[in-house]
Formats: C-alpha cells, sequence, structure tokens
C-alpha cells in the first residue's frame, strides 16, 4: 500500500514537471523567440543542429526552435479552446439530460450517440471540407465533437446526485433547479470533470496535430506542431531533427497530462 | 482441568492495526478473553471500537492493510496466526462460521441459494453424492425456519426478503456444524419483528448443536437478550466484561454506565409519561397545523411483458392523521410500511398522490435519515447552513446571515469555527446536528424527522434526542418523528400512528399505545421490542 502512495506521489510530480517544462516553452514563445518564426533565411536551410539554432532550421532556413515554441503555443491554444467550448456545452447538456431526464434526457442522448457513432477524425474532416480549413474552424469542429463524451460523463454523476437527500432537501427549501444543477451538485463532480478535461486536452492536443498534419488545421506561414509533423516528412532522413522536436513536444505534453491525470 | 477443556476460543493480548509508513494506527490495543464451548458471548461497541476487527481476526478475514503487531488467537489449542493457509481453510466453514451485517452484499447475486449453500459442503464433506447434499441443504435450510426449501432452492437472493436471506446465510453457515459462529451485527440491518425471529433461531441452533456464538453488536437489546457473557469494547480496549446480568444491574466503568443510559427506556408502569410532554399538553393549542385525509400513493410496476395492464403498487393507502401545534407526533412502521413516502408527500417532494393535505406552515422543513447523504458534501458546514437563508428571499444582508449562522451552531452545540470545515472531517452525530442546523434556521414550526438517529451509535443517538427535545421546548416546534425503533419514539412523541404495508393500524397517544395496544400488529411490535 505504501509503494502505491508513493507511485502516485511520483507520477504527479513527474508530470507535473513535463507539463510545466511545455507550459514554461509556450509561455516565454508567447514574448520571446529567438528568431522571427517566420523568417526565412536561405542560407541555413535544414542546417543541423547548432549553438545558434539548437533545434536546427528547416527547409526555408527558419528556425525550428521559435517554430517549435509557436507552433506549441498554437497547439495549446487550439486545445484550451476545444475543450472549453466541448466542455462547457458539454456539461450544460450533461446536467440538463441528467437532471431532467424523461423526453430530453431521450432526444439530446440520441443526437449524442449519433454524434458518437462517427469517428471523429472523419467528423471534423467533413466539418473542415465544408467550412474551409484553418485555425478558428479546426477549433469549432472539435469542439462540436468533444461534446459528447463531456455529455456523456457529466449526466451520469447527475444521475447519481439528484436523488441524494442534500438535493431533496434543496428542492425543499425552495432552490430553483438551475440553482440545484449548477450550485449544489455540479461542484461535486470536480474531479470527474479535471479528469475529463484532462483527458481531453491530450486528444485536442492530439487531434490538431492530426488535422494540421493533413493540411486541414493551421495554414502556412503559421506554425502548429501536426503542420511541422507534416512538412518534416519529405525530409526525415536527411534532417531528421525537422520531425523530432515537434514531435517531442507533442509526446511530452501528453504524457505529462496523463501522468497527472492518474494520479 | 474441566475448565481448561471448555474453553473453545482463547484470545491473549491482541493488538493489532493499519500501519502507514510511521504511523501504527492501532485499532485493537491487547485484548483478551475466552469464549467457552456452547457459549452465547455477546461483544458490545460503538463504532470505531474494534468490535468488528476483532471478529474479523478470529475468522481470518481481516483486510489486507491489516498487521497484528502481538497476541494470540488461540482455537482448540492452536494459534491461528501460526497456521498454514491450507490449515486454516480446512477450519473456515467446518469449525468457524461467520454471518454479516448486510443480508444484500453477504450473498451472491448471481448464484442461486441451493448453489451457494452446496459450496460449503464441497469444500468441507466432499465424500457426499449430490443427492445427499441436495438433502442435507433442504435440512439446513427447514432448520433456519424457511419454507418450501424445494422451490427455494433454485431462487437467487433478490427473489427473497432481508430476513429471509439472513436466514439463508444462517443456513449457509451452520450446515456444517460449526463449534463456533461468529454473527456481526446479524440483525441490525432487519425489521424489528424480524430480528426478534432471528435472535430466536440463532439461540435455538446454539441450544441444538452446542455451537458457540460471537454476538457482535453496538445494540445492548440484542446482547441482552441472548448472551449470557458479554465484552464491552471502547477504543480497540475491553471496558469490561462479565455476565450479561451484571453489566447491565451494576456496570462498572462509567463507559458501560453511559451506554446503558443512553437507551432509551420504556417505563410500562409510568404509562410512558414523560415530563416533557405534560408540559406541552398544558401549552398546547388546539390548531391543527397538519391535516392529511385519505392520503393514497401508488407506483406504478413496470408493465411484465407486452400486456398494456398497468399493475400499481399502493404504497399509501388512505391515511388520515392530523398534527396539533406544539405536539410531537409519532409514525412507527417497518420497512416498506408507506412512512418515508407518507412524510414526502406532506412535504410536497412526489407528485402523485390523491387526497388531501393542508400544512399551515409555509416551509416545513425535514431531516433525513442518513447524515452522510443529506448535506451537500462539496460545500463547507457555512454554506450549508448560510444557504437555506439565501433561499428563502427574506432579504437578509450578508451580515444578519452570518450572525443567524453563528447562532445556530452555538444553539446545536458547535464551536463556531465548524463554519469553515468540510463535511469529511465531521462524525455523523455533528453532521445530524448540522442538518438539524440547516432545518431550524429559518424559524420553521413544523419539522419532519425521518429516521434520524437510526445511522449513530446508541450514545450520540442520546445526545441529538436530547438536543431535539429541547429545541422542541424552546422553539415550541411540531415534530411528524419517523422511527421504526418504539424505544425512540416512546421518548420523544406524544402521539403515535402505527403504519402497517401503507395503512395507519392504529393511532393513539404514547401511553396508550404502550400500555394497551389494540392491533395485532401493534402487540407484535411490542413484544420484539427488546
Amino acid at each position: 500500500m505504501n509503494i502505491r502512495k508513493d507511485q502516485k506521489q511520483l507520477s504527479r510530480i513527474l508530470g507535473a514537471v513535463l507539463v510545466g517544462l511545455v507550459a514554461a516553452f509556450v509561455i516565454i514563445g508567447i514574448f520571446y523567440t529567438p528568431y522571427d518564426p517566420n523568417e526565412m533565411n536561405s542560407a541555413l536551410k535544414n542546417a543541423a543542429p547548432t549553438f545558434s539554432h539548437p533545434f536546427g532550421t528547416d527547409n526555408f532556413g527558419r528556425d525550428i526552435l521559435s517554430r517549435v515554441m509557436t507552433g506549441a503555443k498554437t497547439t495549446f491554444f487550439v486545445a484550451i479552446t476545444t475543450i472549453i467550448i466541448g466542455g462547457g456545452i458539454g456539461t450544460f447538456i450533461g446536467a440538463l439530460t441528467g437532471y431532467y431526464g424523461g423526453l430530453l434526457d431521450e432526444v439530446l442522448m440520441r443526437i449524442n450517440d449519433g454524434l458518437t457513432s462517427f469517428p471523429s477524425i472523419l467528423l471534423a474532416l467533413i466539418f473542415v471540407s465544408v467550412v474551409g480549413a484553418g485555425k478558428y474552424n479546426v477549433i469549432l469542429a472539435l469542439g462540436i465533437i468533444f461534446v459528447p463524451s463531456f455529455a456523456r460523463v457529466i449526466r451520469s454523476e447527475f444521475i447519481q446526485y439528484k436523488e441524494m437527500d442534500f438535493v431533496k432537501n434543496a428542492k425543499l427549501m425552495g432552490a430553483g433547479d438551475f440553482r440545484i444543477m449548477f450550485v449544489h451538485i455540479l461542484p461535486n463532480t470536480r474531479p470527474i470533470l479535471l479528469s475529463s478535461l484532462t483527458i481531453g486536452f491530450n486528444n485536442a492536443v492530439l487531434a490538431e496535430a492530426g488535422m494540421s498534419y493533413l493540411q486541414l488545421g493551421v495554414q502556412p506561414p503559421d506554425a502548429s506542431l501536426g503542420r511541422m509533423l507534416s512538412e518534416a516528412q519529405s525530409f526525415l532522413f536527411n534532417a531528421p531533427w525537422y520531425a523530432l522536436a515537434p514531435g517531442f513536444m507533442i509526446v511530452v505534453t501528453v504524457l505529462g497530462f496523463s501522468l497527472i491525470n492518474e494520479s | 482441568m474441566q475448565e481448561k477443556e471448555d474453553i473453545l476460543v482463547k484470545v491473549e493480548g491482541l493488538t493489532l492495526g493499519f500501519p502507514v509508513r510511521k504511523e501504527k494506527n492501532t485499532v485493537i490495543d491487547g485484548i483478551s478473553f475466552s469464549l467457552k464451548q456452547g457459549e452465547i458471548l455477546g461483544l458490545v461497541g460503538e463504532s470505531g471500537s474494534g468490535k468488528t476487527m476483532t471478529a474479523l481476526a478470529i475468522a481470518g478475514l481481516l483486510p489486507e492493510a491489516a498487521k497484528v503487531f502481538e497476541g494470540k488467537i488461540i482455537f482448540s489449542s492452536k494459534n491461528l496466526f501460526n497456521l498454514k493457509q491450507q490449515e486454516l481453510r480446512q477450519l473456515k466453514g467446518r469449525e468457524i462460521s461467520m454471518i454479516f451485517q448486510e443480508p444484500m452484499t453477504s450473498l451472491n447475486p448471481v448464484m442461486t441459494i441451493g448453489f451457494q449453500i452446496e459450496e460449503m459442503l464441497l469444500l468441507h464433506e466432499r465424500g457426499l453424492s449430490p443427492e445427499k447434499r441436495k438433502t442435507k441443504i433442504y435440512a439446513a435450510l427447514e432448520e433456519a425456519g424457511l419454507k418450501d426449501v424445494k422451490e427455494l432452492y433454485y431462487k437467487y437472493p433478490h427473489q427473497l426478503s432481508g430476513g429471509m436471506r439472513q436466514r439463508v446465510m444462517i443456513a449457509m453457515a451452520m450446515i456444517c456444524k460449526p463449534r463456533l459462529l461468529i454473527a456481526d451485527e446479524p440483525t441490525t440491518a432487519l425489521d424489528v419483528t424480524i430480528q426478534a425471529q432471528i435472535l430466536k433461531l440463532l439461540k435455538k441452533l446454539q441450544k441444538e448443536h452446542n455451537t458457540a456464538i460471537l454476538l457482535i453488536s453496538h445494540d445492548l437489546g440484542v446482547i441482552r437478550h441472548i448472551c449470557s457473557r458479554a465484552l464491552v469494547m471502547k477504543n480497540g480496549k475491553i471496558e469490561e466484561q462479565g455476565l450479561v446480568e451484571e453489566i447491565f444491574f451494576s456496570p462498572r466503568t462509567s463507559y458501560t454506565k453511559e451506554l446503558i443510559e443512553a437507551v432509551p427506556v420504556i417505563d410500562k408502569e409510568m404509562g410512558g409519561i414523560n415530563v416533557s410532554s405534560v408540559s406541552l399538553k398544558n401549552s398546547n393549542s388546539e390548531k391543527v397545523i397538519l391535516s392529511v385525509k385519505d392520503l393514497e400513493v401508488r407506483y406504478e410496476e413496470k408493465a411484465k411483458g407486452f400486456l398494456k395492464e398497468k399493475s400499481y403498487k399502493q404504497v399509501v393507502n388512505r391515511v388520515s392523521l392530523h398534527l396539533l401545534e406544539g405536539e410531537s407526533l409519532g409514525i412507527v412502521g417497518e420497512s416498506g410500511s408507506g412512512k418515508t413516502t407518507l412524510a414526502k408527500a406532506v412535504l410536497g417532494l412526489i407528485d402523485n398522490w390523491k387526497g388531501d393535505i393542508k400544512l399551515v406552515e409555509k416551509s416545513p422543513r425535514m431531516v433525513f435519515q442518513d447524515p452522510y447523504q443529506s448535506l451537500n458534501p462539496s460545500k463547507k458546514v457555512g454554506w450549508i447552513l448560510e444557504e437555506p437563508l439565501k433561499l428563502s428571499g427574506s432579504g437578509y444582508r450578508k451580515e444578519e446571515r452570518q450572525n443567524k449562522v453563528d447562532n445556530i451552531l452555538t444553539r446545536i452545540g458547535l464551536n463556531v469555527s465548524y463554519k469553515d470545515r468540510y463535511l469529511s472531517q465531521l462524525s455523523g452525530g455533528q453532521r445530524q446536528r448540522i442538518a438539524i442546523g440547516v432545518a431550524l434556521i429559518q424559524n420553521s414550526k413544523f419539522i419532519v424527522l425521518d429516521e434520524p438517529v437510526s445511522a449513530l451509535d446508541v450514545t450520540v443517538q442520546a445526545q441529538i434526542l436530547n438536543l431535539l427535545k429541547e429545541l422542541r421546548e424552546e422553539y415550541k416546534l411540531s415534530y411528524l418523528f419517523i422511527s421504526h425503533d418504539l424505544k425512540v419514539i416512546h421518548k420523544m412523541c406524544d402521539r403515535v400512528c402505527v403504519m402497517y404495508q401503507g395503512e395507519i393500524v392504529e393511532e393513539a397517544s404514547v401511553s396508550e399505545l404502550f400500555t394497551e395496544p389494540s392491533h395485532e400488529y401493534s402487540k407484535k411490535l411490542l413484544e420484539a421490542v427488546l
């Protein structure tokens, strides 16, 4: 039993460290990058990592480190807004359906099921091909796709809590439904909610990387980790650092959050 | 020499706990006692006393996290802690058997009754043929007082009532005629009338098979009913041990005295008149604050199959009652009697009822049974107490609200600093006090109490009931007091309605009911009170 507790502590600390590193990267990147990420330098195309370019340069001579910093910033931005939209709407729907049940529950849950039955990336692709590519469209697409999982999780929490005596007491004392849902019940779901948000963040990072890789997300010349991966494909053998840097970022971020989540 | 042979189990200096890194977390601290062949020994204690752990230690069922620091448990001259797994397993079931408190969870829900009992025989009496096993199982079930055993054999636990399940457990435990039966709160989850029957059964089995029984309970009445000797445990130590009669009539330690005094006693000679209700009767107004006429509540049962016929279950069947201002009306009944549903209907918490309910009080309040579910676990105590004020829309300003919260905290016996605590840091008794505070903070005059003390330890029960009594006198409250425990009703109520299967079978003043009950069921209830 002692070992397990220590393991948990270790995971939590390791995860926090990883996330901290990535966060530092991103925050610094907002204010300062060693080079302008879009500045091209033809003389230094595909240069290997050196002191002045710690991550090397890409095929346009742009500094990879700077691009990774801004790329990570973009990816994070997309991921965070996605879970805010998906989590926000999902929680709201979950609360309503869980609390009220009945016809509302049935209808909304069927729509939910419908959304879930499509492979999410496919849905995102379809969405984006209709409204066009770009950062904000990706956020919208992913946000909608993330709604069902949040809704389902929050709904089952609400179903459990609404029968409890303290809810009955609140009704007795005259609390309105919305107050009960969001002031009385919701705070009890905090642990599960945080967990879902963390998982959602990870999935969003991966989804964004995937979408950008397919040229559907962030458009050039903006950087995003996924974009960089796709651009790096052709140079995998002569300039592997091009792919390694963003790939590494993605792995570290996802790993970090997963570790924190599990502990 | 004879005496030494009589001793079946000897516990010597047992000390165990749940060590976490450096903390020992001792749960049982150096206890020693012995149990003779064929003796019924009672183990009394409140929650946290270590009684269940003692039972589990003897049965060899301690959780993994538990560590025995010192001591021995000697069962027929073998130290149980020195035995190997194989040897222990031979003892378990055949010589030492156990029955647990919750009949809902102690039987495997996906196995038939017969199959589960057969396990015992398959493990311990291998030489039997299938027919012989069946015969034995039928016999065991019949001995446990069950009927139609041949059909019962193929039934599943969910098809049986709590009392029946407990009998099945007893049959299972007794089928190999063990020398020791450990019973951990075997009747606590059962209705009072069933409780009496189960205890009778245990006594019968002891007589017929000379089985020693270690009976664990927090209920002194239960212990007194069938045990010859008893141990009183507190905080992992034995406070007192001796003959049951000695303990009850001349307790030696102050804790034991406290335990005994905490149990409400029905003094039949005085006709059940307690002083406070007399004084309240004098100041009673004749004003009816609650009137219920022909209340009916029924639940739709799920339609079986395609037939459109809906079947209903009548939970409350034409119930009429009234409550006068300042009165405390008791509703007593066993599970399934409809008493909680009646309360909910009166408070407007359920929609589908028929009949007539008139309630003068505009904001009635309720104190629920389970102090662990009736308050919001994610909020601080201060918030919980303040919320009703915010909801009442009486326009109290923040300062006024804070004042009221402080006042009520003091009144219910808690320090004002409790405002900042979370519920997880509080005990059941403290939580129930807060629940009472919530009910009172808005100056409501009518309070429904649904088994408010059933989930609490005996000494805490007494404190809470006394608090309720004081508050009633001070604020001139009217109570609708629901309980299955006649002793509590006797202590707290002026009049009482007895409910059985959705109907009120008798209504009388407390003194009348306890001295001259008229309905059959009331008599049965009274007899079952230990």
